[in-house]
């Protein structure tokens, strides 16, 4: 497969998550806005995902209708999900011949649809939660019809390598700021806080099947980073990752495989034998960044051995 | 209104051939088409419309235009009324490309070796040498099978009476094939049933003939040859096209910057290490295709690769060097061409054509500027071109002094009153004007045409320009099987 392929299918994958994690993001705090309005800000969402300084936050967290338009269809935000749809189907088209049909028809319904002026408007006087589930529904498609249409080839290892390296990523980063925005402290038990949270990465159900109990800080990083059912834990991530990297193994390029693979293989050991305890005591900040490091190193090193061709 | 309406309202301009009806007949060919149609309500026939711009939207068959930073998508416009074209007439065309392409193509051969054509006085030496796509980069070199044009799209355009013209060769990267095998797709999805119930012949066999060719050309003698397309990437008005054949012919779509030389081979960057490609279908032009030996400010090309082809390394499709034989100065020449080569007359008529760089030509052209239509030579697309019907004195007069800084670089030819076809436009139809360009694949062995082609309109009443870039559509193109006309015919 051409070096140039391979970079743009694992970004177009990369970006098709990223869209659905914000896209979900936005939609349970929304609801999350509706149910007490005093005590909600935006600005945790924000630090996330976008790239506004202090005060361009402060500014918004308050305004919802303000903060969906600006992370949904602003031109202006390089991170708003019209930008981030745009970016992945730019990657799509340049490897037309990679993918099936239907999934570029597919990507490329999504960018009409999230491009057209009526979505722009709707957002602003519509029931948002209406529009974002068009939009994730669109999403779901996409990643439906790649399960079903694509061959399970070198190209769908690196649409998944994408996929998971940027759930890790962002999970991760969920975490963080959630935690952050609470100073993590780990003793306060503030139910609408961590329901919402789980919500938004649909893990709620799963949560109230393991524990049952209330809602408790530690039990949340524990699934969400530790669990590896939860399709969004990190553990689940790294392992699905390495799984799909596995299939890349030739007898080409072997010295460039086994340096990414030592890597990924170090995050995975990093993440299966860390305990709720161990991370509590290595500092929840500190291990999260680290973490996400360690990702990002994954991307540099594909950049570099699979990915390089100017 | 019922369609009924719609076809009595059909007025077709004075003194034109009109594809459909012949007076006020109905041509046997269109039969089919418009008693379909009568079934059909405006409604219906504007859902069907909608449709397919639809269609072409949602699978991104478009190009993009951009402004002010930003890419606006956009269909090229289709009408949904084929234009039929029949068996005898077909097979008419059929032998009339074949023809040419065959005298083109020695002409090529000739032209970079013995010149016996230069010599023998058939065609000016001076008109060759003039012109800017002659390579000396390709002279006394030997391409595979001496095969210079593998793909070619020929203009064809009929007159008042119904002849055939040549309007222009296309030997150099030809495009739109796409929108012929888009156009049929989209035919079977808004009229369904209809091309069967027509005897329309199919036009899907073409990527696999293009690929079957392009892999007997690989200079390595291996089971399995690695064939690439050639783009210059997704800025490219064509870039849909590109992907198209890349994706029907199961082969990879590569850019410059994938390609690199190495001791004359050219490879493909890989996720496991270099690739050598043994055969190109390059969708970049000559001038761009090596910065060492063409343009230096290139950036789609790849360095080295003039080297790597001459060392027989690689084979590029179509040949490096083709635009001296698609030349406007050179076509007048083509009829010449075929009696000198293969001793046949020209099955199929070339359009009279003066040369402005011939002062008697030049001179009476000047005193008929209404009746004419002027080309640069060396543009395509429809750029740099006069219509003297339509236009004023004063650009006329600056015309003619752009012509006399440069008189080889023009030609002129007397207007053709195109034919026309019938295309529905804001619930009416409304004869516009057309043109014809069948794709011919040239191999080893054999030129076979698929039958269809790509037909264009212009969409603005009364005008005579077609291309795309002037504001012009397309059409399906059926062309219809031998029997279903006799099986008609026998019915009537």
């Amino acid at each position: 497969m051409l070096s140039r392929v391979a970079d743009s299918l694992y970004w177009m994958s990369r970006y098709m998550e990223r869209a659905d994690g914000i896209l979900r993001m936005l939609k349970i705090n929304y609801a999350s806005s509706q149910d007490d309005i005093q005590e909600f800000s935006w600005k945790p969402v924000l630090r996330i995902f976008t790239y506004l300084d202090e005060e361009g936050a402060t500014k918004l967290a308050h305004n919802t209708r303000a903060v969906l338009q600006y992370m949904v269809t602003d031109r202006e935000n390089n991170n708003s999900v019209l930008n981030i749809i745009t970016r992945a189907r730019e990657n799509a088209r340049s490897v037309q011949d990679h993918i099936t049909k239907e999934l570029w028809q597919c990507l490329n319904d999504f960018y009409h649809t999230i491009r057209d002026e009526k979505m722009n408007r709707d957002l602003q006087k519509d029931d948002p939660i209406s529009i974002l589930d068009v939009l994730i529904k669109q999403g779901l498609i996409y990643f439906g019809t790649m399960d079903v249409t694509m061959a399970r080839g070198e190209g769908y290892a690196f649409i998944n390598i994408g996929k998971y390296l940027e759930r890790g990523v962002q999970s991760a980063d969920i975490l963080d700021v959630k935690f952050s925005d609470r100073n993590y402290d780990f003793s306060k038990t503030d139910t609408p806080y961590w329901k919402y949270l789980l919500l938004s990465i649909s893990g709620y159900e799963l949560y109230l099947k393991t524990y049952r109990s209330g809602f408790d800080a530690p039990n949340v990083v524990e699934q969400t980073v530790l669990n590896e059912d939860f399709p969004r834990s990190i553990l689940h991530s790294v392992d699905r990752m390495q799984r799909y990297f596995e299939r890349l193994k030739s007898e080409r390029n072997q010295e460039a495989f086994r340096k990414i693979e030592f890597m990924i293989g170090r995050i995975r050991s990093k993440v299966r034998y860390s305990t709720v305890e161990s991370i509590m005591a290595h500092g929840l900040h500190t291990y999260l960044l680290g973490i996400k490091e360690d990702l990002y190193e994954v991307g540099n090193g594909l950049n570099q051995h699979y990915f390089a061709y100017t | 209104m019922q369609t009924s309406d719609l076809l009595n309202s059909y007025s077709i301009d004075p003194g034109t051939w009109d594809e459909m009806y012949s007076g006020l007949d109905v041509r046997g060919q269109y039969r089919g088409v418009v008693d379909f149609m009568q079934q059909m309500s405006i409604e219906e026939l504007n859902k069907k419309e909608e449709l397919a711009k639809r269609l072409f939207m949602s699978q991104g068959i478009t190009f993009t235009v951009y402004s002010s930073g930003e890419g606006i998508e956009k269909i090229f416009p289709f009408d949904i009324i084929p234009r039929i074209i029949t068996a005898a007439e077909w097979t008419y065309i059929e032998e009339g490309i074949r023809q040419r392409l065959k005298a083109l193509n020695l002409f090529l051969k000739d032209v970079y070796s013995n010149q016996f054509i230069l010599n023998d006085g058939i065609v000016p030496v001076e008109t060759v040498y003039s012109c800017p796509h002659y390579l000396r980069e390709m002279h006394g070199f030997h391409v595979p099978h001496d095969l210079y044009v593998h793909i070619a799209g020929i203009d064809l355009i009929r007159d008042h009476d119904g002849t055939f013209y040549i309007l222009e060769d296309n030997l150099r990267t030809p495009s739109g094939v796409s929108y012929m095998l888009e156009n049929r797709e989209i035919t079977k999805r808004i009229f369904p049933d209809l091309l069967p119930g027509n005897n329309v012949r199919s036009v899907t066999e073409y990527p696999n003939i293009l690929h079957r060719n392009l892999v007997s050309l690989s200079p390595r003698q291996t089971a399995n040859p690695t064939v690439v397309v050639l783009t210059p990437g997704i800025y490219n008005s064509a870039y849909f096209e590109h992907t198209t054949l890349a994706r029907l012919m199961g082969v990879e779509l590569v850019e410059g910057r994938d390609l690199v030389i190495d001791n004359h081979r050219v490879f493909m960057k890989t996720t496991t290490g270099l690739q050598q490609v043994d055969v190109i279908y390059r969708r970049v032009d000559d001038e761009f295709l090596d910065p060492l030996v063409f343009n230096p400010d290139s950036m789609l090309g790849v360095a080295g690769i003039m080297s790597a082809y001459r060392k027989g390394n690689v084979a590029i499709v179509n040949a490096i060097g083709n635009g001296v034989a698609d030349d406007k100065a050179i076509y007048t020449y083509v009829p010449a061409m075929i009696r000198y080569y293969l001793n046949e007359e020209p099955i199929l008529k070339n359009v009279p054509t003066y040369q402005l760089g011939n002062a008697d030509e030049r001179e009476y052209v000047f005193t008929s500027m209404q009746k004419m239509v002027i080309k640069k030579t060396n543009e395509s697309g429809g750029y740099g071109m006069l219509m003297g019907s339509s236009a004023s004195d004063e650009e006329i007069s600056r015309y003619k002094m752009e012509i006399l800084k440069d008189p080889r670089q023009y030609i002129a030819q007397p207007i053709i009153n195109l034919s026309s076809a019938p295309c529905y436009m804001n619930g009416r139809l409304k004869p516009r004007r057309i043109d014809l360009r069948p794709y011919a694949l040239c191999g080893p062995d054999d030129i076979q045409i698929v039958p269809g082609g790509l037909t264009r309109v212009a969409l603005r009443e009364g005008s005579l320009v077609v291309n795309s870039s002037q504001g012009g559509g397309s059409k399906d193109t059926w062309v219809l099987a031998e029997h279903s006309e006799a099986a008609r015919s026998a019915i009537v």
